[in-house]
């Protein structure tokens, strides 16, 4: 741990210095740790998102799980949708103990999230109308986040890094789960095929929107960039888009399914994928709170979240009588 | 296996799926709900596992040539399921996906009510003439354990804090003690199953039963509503159910149902 | 929000052993109201997957930790003469009396005789 043998009486700049050295040496930094402001807030807007996407994203999906045409199925979409409130558990226990200095809880990252202070994944405002859709959300939309959370685990942040690779480990599940959905699917009946077909049609551009508008390098956008000096992550959101499509692309016309934009395609020479913008006007909108499903998926985690206060009143109760 | 054994045997089986089957149905439908993070992930573990007991039983019938287990599970009308109808009972006022008013009270109540029933009869099925069965009962026990403890937790702490709390939790009793008569019920061919050396006898289990929640009541100062729970909404063991149920298996069978030519989901 | 919301989010840090024989290891925290709630959850939310023979629950203000500038109390010189690597020269010492003495009975390993 470099040559300071006390922090007590440094200096913030010195402080923050040691603080870089430490960033720079791949060591990881833990809760406690001295850490400057500006991580620590870049940590909790990262995370506090992270983990609530992963609440909200339950919802999206648990449509499905009593539909789910099989008993498999039944059984397999409800330990996804279970996974991924677990992971929200992990990440929310990461942020709340990064809160604490704010003084802070669980219950202040509900309020700012009925209030819509606080964001989630665009993905997860958007409708699921039938079963291809929770075919293409765990395809897909699992997929998509795997590449962002893989690229995140050798994250500087302990605590995060820890919750990610237990996440990753889960995710390879869904991301088997998925393929399996859309396998069925796309071996299916004409009718089978269509409902596929359409759920794509309709994820395409949310799922590009996913990554985010493009960073730093194209557009100067500072969290990125943050993110990047405090090693929090190591690839732009463009970056990231490219390995999508450079994934996924080839597997979707594989399966005879065609991709809702007659632009795309890989431009040999600049090495990349050339697609459709998507209109990152709606984005903004989506993530403020104003997609096409987030008001009523915000009204369901608020009242069953209010409906069920006298619960949590009385296990305070309990324990206290207990103690 | 003589005619008469394979009726009865059966019968016993869509008892057992159907029960486990509705009631993980209804549990799932609070994925995402739960009153708190770290309980919606614990609940929704038991759920699974109730609907996995319900697939080994529905699988013994697909055994004894009764059809596929899935179509046993989405394709048969209300009249054919066998389960008790407390277990079919929504969560609450509501859709699970439009202003669910769901009543964690009750929710409490019917788990610990059904999950001590539970474990008594698997443990007389253990001692079930139809092999099969008896090893899954041995197998499905391992789980048991783990839903009674978090069940029992519940109970003991709602029962023992607020007044609002324990209100709540007297009234789901309540409502339980009037239909949970049907759970303990074997329907009309209980003597045979019992006669047949299939599973023991139904006086035997339900006071068995009445006996450990009797124990449990004490615990937090509560006084058994009358001698016996009650069958007040039809004895589903005989094919009478609610409308509750119509509206679950529409839902549970929706995209099963939608495309009679698929051969694959 | 009738109730002062600490009370019921606790935090309870997680410990778990794989298998008889093995250490306790640290794995994740979770809020719960008390110990008994904490291990139900505890179960589910860490081990769904994976097997486990013991699970303990601890809650964190039991725990006194380390700061950050306690942990640098970890800092510490080689000592050699109390590790085993200090002591390589043994066997050479060892081989040097079989040859002076011409014995071809004792045997000399790495680990010494
Ligand atoms: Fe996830
Ligand atoms: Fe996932």
């Amino acid at each position: 741990m470099s040559d300071v043998t006390s922090l007590a009486h440094l200096t913030d700049e010195e402080k923050y210095e040691h603080f870089m050295r430490r960033i720079e040496n791949d060591e990881k930094i833990e809760a406690e740790d001295w850490m400057p402001d500006d991580y620590r807030e870049q940590l909790i807007k990262l995370i506090t998102m992270h983990g609530i996407s992963e609440i909200m994203g339950a919802f999206p999906e648990k449509e499905w799980v009593p539909k789910a045409p099989t008993l498999h199925r039944k059984l397999a979409i409800m330990a996804k949708v279970q996974d991924e409130m677990g992971h929200g558990q992990l990440l929310l226990r990461v942020a709340e103990d990064l809160l604490k200095p704010y003084g802070k809880t669980r219950e202040d990252i509900m309020q700012d999230l009925f209030s819509k202070r606080l964001k989630f994944h665009n993905v997860f405002h958007m409708p699921s109308p039938t079963w291809g859709d929770a075919a293409v959300i765990a395809w897909l939309v699992d997929g998509a986040a795997i590449l962002s959370q893989t690229m995140m685990l050798k994250t500087s942040y302990g605590p995060y890094g820890r919750a990610l690779k237990r996440i990753c480990q889960e995710e390879s599940f869904h991301s088997k789960h998925g393929e399996s959905l859309v396998l069925s699917l796309a071996e299916g009946t004409p009718e089978q095929r269509r409902m596929l077909q359409e759920a794509l049609n309709r994820w395409w551009e949310p799922l590009l929107m996913f990554f985010g508008p493009k960073s730093s390098k194209e557009t100067g956008h500072t969290n990125v960039d943050k993110n990047l000096k405090y090693k929090l992550r190591s690839k732009t959101n463009e970056e990231l888009r490219q390995e999508f499509l450079t994934k996924y692309v080839p597997k979707i016309k594989l399966l005879g399914l065609s991709v809702p934009d007659d632009t795309l395609h890989f431009d040999e020479e600049k090495g990349e994928w050339i697609y459709q913008e998507p209109d990152w006007q709606k984005f903004k909108e989506i993530i403020k709170g104003n997609g096409p499903k987030s008001d009523e998926r915000l009204a369901l985690r608020r009242s069953s979240y209010e409906n069920s206060q006298w619960v949590r009143d009385a296990l305070a109760e309990y324990r206290m009588a207990a103690v | 296996m003589t005619p008469e054994y394979k009726e009865v045997l059966t019968e016993l089986l869509f008892q057992l799926a159907d029960d486990d089957f509705i009631h993980a149905f209804r549990g799932s439908e609070w994925l995402g709900l739960a009153p708190h993070i770290e309980e919606d992930v614990a609940f929704s573990s038991i759920n699974q596992d109730t609907m996995g007991h319900a697939v080994i039983y529905y699988k013994l019938l697909e055994d004894l040539g009764m059809g596929a287990a899935d179509d046993l599970a989405h394709l048969r009308d209300a009249s054919a399921f066998r389960n008790g109808v407390l277990l079919e009972f929504k969560n609450g006022s509501g859709e699970y996906l439009d202003s669910p008013q769901y009543d964690w009270a009750f929710t409490v109540v019917r788990h610990l009510f059904y999950d001590v029933y539970k474990k008594i009869k698997l443990e007389a099925l253990k001692q079930s003439n139809y092999e099969p069965l008896a090893n899954a009962a041995r197998k499905i026990l391992t789980e048991q354990t783990y839903h009674l403890m978090h069940w029992q937790t519940w109970f003991r702490q709602l029962m023992q804090s607020t007044e609002e709390s324990r209100a709540r939790m007297e009234q789901a009793l309540l409502r339980c003690w009037e239909d949970m008569g049907g759970v303990l019920t074997y329907g009309q061919y209980g003597d045979e199953m019992t006669a047949l050396g299939l599973i023991g006898s139904e006086e035997a289990l339900k006071n068995t039963w009445l006996a450990e929640i009797t124990k449990l009541f004490s615990e937090v100062d509560y006084k058994k509503p009358s001698d016996e729970p009650k069958m007040a909404h039809g004895n589903g063991r005989n094919g009478e159910h609610s409308a509750d149920l119509d509206h679950a298996l529409k839902i549970l069978s929706e995209v099963y149902r939608s495309d009679s030519q698929a051969s694959g989901w | 929000m009738s109730q002062d919301q600490s009370t019921f989010y606790e935090e309870y840090e997680v410990f778990s052993r794989k298998k008889d024989g093995m250490p306790l290891e640290h794995r994740f925290s979770l809020l719960a109201p008390n110990a008994e709630m904490a291990l139900i959850l505890a179960k589910e939310n860490f081990f769904r997957r994976e097997p486990i023979a013991d699970l303990w629950v601890v809650k964190r203000s039991n725990i006194r930790k380390m700061t950050q500038e306690e942990r640098l109390a970890f800092g510490r010189l080689d000592k050699a003469y109390r590790e085993t690597k200090g002591y390589a020269d043994l066997v050479a010492r060892w081989r040097a009396f079989k040859e002076k003495n011409g014995d071809q009975e004792v045997e000399i390993d790495d680990a010494g005789i």
